[in-house]
């Protein structure tokens, strides 16, 4: 049995016991590559479930749906590894509780879906601490890399062109689980902190807090990456904050369920090279 | 509408001599919402106080800028003379034109630009200020004196004799710190341990004393008038209560040979044992790494010996809270480790020492009952030669500044060692003699004088030895020529640094220090033994290297401080603190582990029929002090500080 079918059969199973009143999983798309999120909350309907190396988004989003998970009742998640760290996140920003979710857990290797062990958050943990040392892909690096050597005047320029592309659109904050308040900053107009124009300077300011948003949280899903209408490397910014986080303070965001936010917490030998 | 008054004041020449005040006042008085703007020498004087509530009951003015010094100056001056003329004082702002401005720049058009626009910013923010009113607290009126040295002692005393409750830690199973080592002191000779003990016994005794000893402070929570203090009682593994000091397990202690810290090694304790003779208080300690009980299994034996049955191997340490409103920290120094001196031989040579070695050879308590005699034979030694600044004033080895008592108990060494070793010659390197202070240097004129200490005023670049002989090779400076002087033991007067783990506690009880581990007072002139956290006051050498006199004198300041505190049931507080925006907070909680003060809840916000609709967080005003970290961390915009509102933050950036 392939893992697509052994998942439809567990999630059949899991929605006739009642175990759970949800399934968030993947569809088929709109072409032949592309997969959309179902939303499944009966087992006749697990035929609609498609597991494959195409199911690349990261549903963890959608468990903090409003009201989603206020009545107790459990739900069922395909997410990657990625997703499991996201959701150990919320679970520590008191967002949801991990144990009203069943994940079913899997991952991409070689250009096929390979199935995770275990369907607790709680279970991964060893997994996710062995992603620690694994970076961004070799292409990704090579671009990470440039931008590192880079003099800041170059990177500025670099980022000026980059954002200049911006629509303000949003799309990156809607498809992240990190985005999940109920009232953006950028929705402040009293005092209007971040200029909502598309203009440099407010795309500057609404990429540049989202980073700062997302630093210690990010968990390099690439969700931003992808939705980006314009093709902005988003995961590249977010990608040296995280590196920022593991280097200076050891934080690998998502390790668990109730691990600290790294810019909340103050520990004893913290470095203090930034303080003069 | 708003109707501002600037007052833009010339500071003698301190801010007139770099901004042009009459083109300030002229540009500010044009800016929209201001209908006063002046000039005045002086405005923080009686007439220019004057001027300013004059110019509000006028004008009915409802907002002041004050274009002077920085706000820590003068704020309270200016808000009573608003609260005075009937505006409320927080719709006062003060405008750096002084520290941030006329002081750090040169040329005299830029200078008077950014005095605009920083007067301009103020002005914008003030329009947005609101009325605000001082909160109460009460206040705990019990101190915290964290360090039983003389220091320590001294403020406690102080405190208690004031009537108020002083509970004194000390992390050595007994209070007296660096002072009860010592032999004499200068610059009256006065055995150390005789001026001492008697205040040790009295701060045992006193009725508003606690004192713990071997004790640690973990942790402290809270802030001015409201510390919550965790304090570690390790364990005696003998009953405090019951113990009468009879001394007779120490003399069963089959464990001998062990290295006294007290004597510096230069004597031995047991695994069981009071650091010295008139320890207070006088009840042993088991040193569990030693002792063959906690090591094998077996022994107990003082267990047996004890009469009483005092000894309890049992014993755990525990955490004790203890509630209070100040906190004294008065941790002391440590003699810096001299083995960075490879070049003296210290380490190798057993009769090259430090001062504080020679302090227990010279004292009548110590291992050779005050005798002189040298370490490596018990010989006396004949010739003695000092070495003054070995680590002080040396930026090579990271120690920059005057360590201050050396070149005092120098004097004093030699002087006593005239007085033990009757033929004894001394030699005392030096690079200057800083006898500053009352009777200092009449006391070392007569070490050189009557006690005949030799001074060659230079560096010794080498000691080694030769024939059991230690040779002192130098320069002396005065004659222009290398000196080499035979020697049978060398005194190093080494650097007092600070305790090896001061920057750890000071991150633990949240305070500042310098580049040594030094703690950093709010300001050295005017506030010497306040740090920059209200509420937790400094003395003695945990500050910066002091002697006898002075450790004394700044702890009796720091009690001072700490009665006045105490001098009222309720404190006052700033209304600055942080409110939170049910309607949009996202209860990610960051904001709760985030605050320092612990000063942030949930709170359930429920509908009418009581559930619970969501759970937000809520800033208790009474223990908010207003830092901020809460509106910095919360990713939502949904915590703001009274008196920095964002509002008010936004309109000062967007009027530069």
């Amino acid at each position: 049995m392939g893992i697509q079918e052994q998942y439809r059969k567990e999630a059949a199973e899991l929605l006739s016991s009642g175990a759970v009143k949800l399934v968030i999983g993947y569809g088929e798309g709109t072409t032949a590559d592309r997969r959309r999120p179902v939303f499944i909350r009966s087992a006749e309907y697990v035929g609609r479930l498609v597991l494959d190396a195409n199911c690349v988004a990261n549903l963890s989003a959608y468990l903090v749906q409003e009201g989603l998970l206020s009545d107790g009742k459990k739900v069922a998640a395909f997410l990657k590894p990625e997703g499991i760290r996201s959701m150990n996140i919320l679970a520590a920003e008191a967002q949801l509780d991990p144990e009203q979710v069943v994940i079913l857990g899997f991952d991409i290797e070689a250009g096929q879906a390979t199935s995770l062990s275990g369907r607790n958050a709680s279970d991964f943990t060893a997994l996710i601490g062995s992603l620690k040392a694994s970076g961004l892909s070799p292409e990704l690096q090579k671009e990470a890399d440039r931008l590192e050597h880079m003099g800041s005047a170059d990177r500025f320029e670099y980022w000026k062109a980059q954002f200049s592309k911006c629509i303000k659109c949003y799309a990156c904050r809607q498809v992240c689980p990190m985005c999940y308040c109920r009232r953006c900053i950028v929705d402040v107009n009293q005092p209007q902190w971040i200029n909502t124009s598309s203009h440099t300077l407010g795309n500057f300011e609404w990429n540049i807090i989202r980073a700062f948003h997302l630093a210690g949280r990010c968990v390099a899903c690439g969700g931003c990456d992808r939705s980006c209408p314009v093709n902005i490397p988003l995961r590249l910014i977010n990608h040296r904050m995280a590196k920022e986080a593991l280097d200076t303070f050891g934080h690998f965001a998502g390790e668990s369920a109730d691990q600290k936010p790294v810019l909340a917490t103050f520990r004893q030998d913290d470095p203090e090279t930034f303080i003069l | 509408m708003a109707k501002i008054g600037v007052f833009v004041c010339h500071c003698g020449e301190n801010i007139a001599s770099m901004v042009d005040t009459s083109k300030l006042v002229h540009a500010i008085g044009e800016h929209p919402g201001v209908t006063v703007a002046s000039e005045y020498k002086y405005f923080c004087s009686d007439p220019g106080q004057e001027t300013v509530k004059k110019a509000i009951r006028e004008n009915g003015l409802t907002g002041v800028v004050v274009a002077a010094c920085s706000p820590r100056m003068h704020e309270q001056t200016f808000r009573k003379a608003c609260a005075e003329a009937g505006l409320n004082p927080y719709m006062l702002e003060l405008a750096n034109i002084r520290e941030q401005c006329s002081w750090v720049h040169t040329d005299k058009d830029e200078a008077t630009g950014k005095a605009i626009e920083i007067t301009r910013s103020l002005v914008e923010k003030v329009k947005r200020n609101n009325d605000l009113k001082p909160i109460s607290v009460p206040v705990t009126r019990r101190a915290m004196v964290i360090g039983g040295g003389v220091a320590g002692i001294q403020a406690a005393l102080d405190i208690a004799a004031a009537g108020r409750e002083v509970v004194l830690v000390e992390r050595e199973p007994s209070i007296g710190g660096h002072m009860a080592q010592l032999s004499e002191t200068f610059p009256t000779l006065d055995c150390s341990q005789c001026i001492l003990t008697p205040r040790m016994v009295e701060a045992v005794q006193h009725p508003n004393i606690t004192v713990m000893t071997y004790s640690e402070v973990e942790e402290v929570d809270g802030y001015i008038g409201n510390f919550t203090v965790k304090v570690r009682r390790k364990a005696r593994y003998v009953r405090m209560e019951t113990c009468t000091g009879c001394g007779d397990c120490i003399q069963k202690c089959p464990v001998k040979k062990i290295p006294s810290n007290f004597e510096c090694g230069l004597g031995n304790r047991k695994a069981i044992y009071t650091p010295f003779a008139q320890a207070v208080p006088n009840v042993p300690v088991i040193d569990r790494e030693h002792c063959l009980y906690f090591k094998t299994g077996k022994c107990k034996i003082c267990e047996k010996s004890c009469q009483i049955d005092s000894i309890d191997f049992d014993q755990q340490d525990r955490i004790e809270t203890i509630e209070v409103g100040a906190i004294v920290v008065a941790t002391g120094f440590q003699v810096q480790d001299t083995a960075m001196y490879g070049e003296y031989g210290y380490g190798r040579y057993k009769d090259v020492v430090t001062g504080l070695h020679f302090e227990r050879l010279a004292s009548a308590s110590g291992p050779t009952s005050g005798k002189i005699l040298r370490p490596s034979d018990g010989k006396e030694p004949e010739t003695v030669v000092f070495i003054q600044c070995a680590g002080s004033r040396d930026a090579s080895k990271g120690m920059k500044y005057c360590s201050k008592i050396c070149c005092m108990y120098t004097a004093k060494h030699a002087m006593l060692y005239a007085h033990k070793v009757h033929h004894g010659k001394s030699q005392i390197f030096y690079m200057d003699i800083r006898a500053a202070g009352k009777g200092y240097d009449e006391f070392t004129r007569r070490a050189i004088e009557e006690d005949e200490a030799g001074y060659i005023r230079g560096r010794v670049s080498k000691v080694f030895e030769e024939n059991g002989k230690l040779i002192v090779r130098g320069a002396d400076t005065l004659l222009g020529r290398p000196v080499e002087v035979v020697a049978d033991m060398v005194v190093l007067a080494t650097a007092m640094v600070p305790q090896s783990d001061a920057k750890d506690f000071a991150k633990r009880i949240g305070i500042g220090y310098d580049e040594y581990g030094f703690y950093n007072e709010a300001h050295l002139k005017l506030r010497p033994v306040e740090t920059a956290t209200a509420g937790i006051y400094l003395c003695g050498a945990c500050q910066s290297p002091k002697d006898i006199p002075d450790s004394v004198a700044q702890a009796s300041a720091a009690a001072a401080k700490v009665l006045g505190l105490f001098s009222k049931e309720q404190l006052e507080r700033e209304p600055v603190i942080a409110s939170v925006t049910d309607a949009t907070c996202a209860g990610c909680w960051g904001c709760v582990i985030a605050c320092p003060y612990n000063a942030i809840d949930r709170k359930d916000i429920t509908d009418r029929n009581g559930n619970v609709v969501k759970r937000v967080a809520s800033v208790n005003p009474g223990l908010c002090q207003g830092c901020g970290t809460c509106v910095t961390f919360c990713r939502s915009n949904s915590i703001d500080l009274a008196g920095f509102t964002e509002k008010q933050i936004f309109a000062e950036v967007m009027a530069l």
